[in-house]
């Protein structure tokens, strides 16, 4: 994937500047609730896997 | 007495937060979330802070705990509650909570507890609370000595977030 001029600038040593300069515009409160946003759908995705790493198992055995 | 039952703990790392805060516990809150709440973009799974270890902090500590279900973090399913007398000690305890995983440590980097640290934090509200974080600046000097590969890896991260942090300043000055 070729990277635009602006996004290999906002991209340093796989550093996002972007995303830094927009964590500094909010609030610690509202850091903090994005971080636990993260760890909740991170939780979600994480069980959602094992869910379907299940049900392929189960539907091999019964294959 | 707690239960080792996974299922019933969803992380949730500002209950945690407010309520060592609502709790009256002396502590600086280290590692991940002292690096998120001063604008680095990572995600952390755990609280850690380091506490004041005096018997009246410590108490307050030992009942905020036990109303949050904390046990040791173990691989084995044994639960094992915080006693008085590890929260004095000079290791680190490592606790699953109803919030989610708390680490309390007598200190960090260097040797330095709650009183070597106090200098070098920032004080930041939170719902109506102050709260001493370990400023960035600090974090990032105690890092740059590492050799832990996470602490590598996100060093340039930290970096970067405070020579932004300082632009802004010198900006607004």
């Amino acid at each position: 994937m070729v990277k635009s001029s602006d996004t290999q600038g906002n991209m340093q040593f796989g550093v996002d500047k972007g995303l830094i300069s927009m964590f500094l515009k909010m609030s610690p409160e509202e850091r903090l609730q994005a971080n636990d946003n993260a760890v909740r759908t991170i939780a979600e995705l994480r069980n959602a896997f094992k869910q379907q790493k299940k049900s392929s198992r189960r539907s091999k055995r019964s294959a | 007495m707690p239960s080792n039952n996974k299922k019933n703990r969803v992380a949730d790392l500002s209950a945690l937060l407010k309520g060592l805060n609502e709790a009256g516990i002396e502590f600086i809150l280290v590692g991940g979330l002292a690096v998120v709440v001063q604008g680095v973009p990572v995600t952390t799974f755990d609280v850690d802070v380091v506490h004041r270890q005096t018997d009246k902090n410590v108490k307050k500590l030992l009942r905020f705990l036990k109303s949050i279900d904390a046990y040791q973090r173990r691989s084995d399913d044994k639960v094992i509650e915080p006693n008085e007398k590890d929260l004095k000690g000079k290791g680190h305890v490592l606790l699953t909570t109803r919030f989610g995983p708390l680490d309390v440590l007598a200190a960090i980097e260097e040797g330095r507890g709650f009183d070597g640290l106090l200098a070098d934090t920032v004080e930041i509200e939170f719902q109506g609370h102050i709260i001493h974080v370990l400023s960035l600046e600090t974090i990032v000097a105690l890092k740059r000595g590492s050799k832990d590969p996470k602490d590598q890896y996100r060093l340039p991260i930290l970096e970067e977030t405070l020579r932004q942090m300082r632009e802004e300043k010198e900006d607004d000055e």
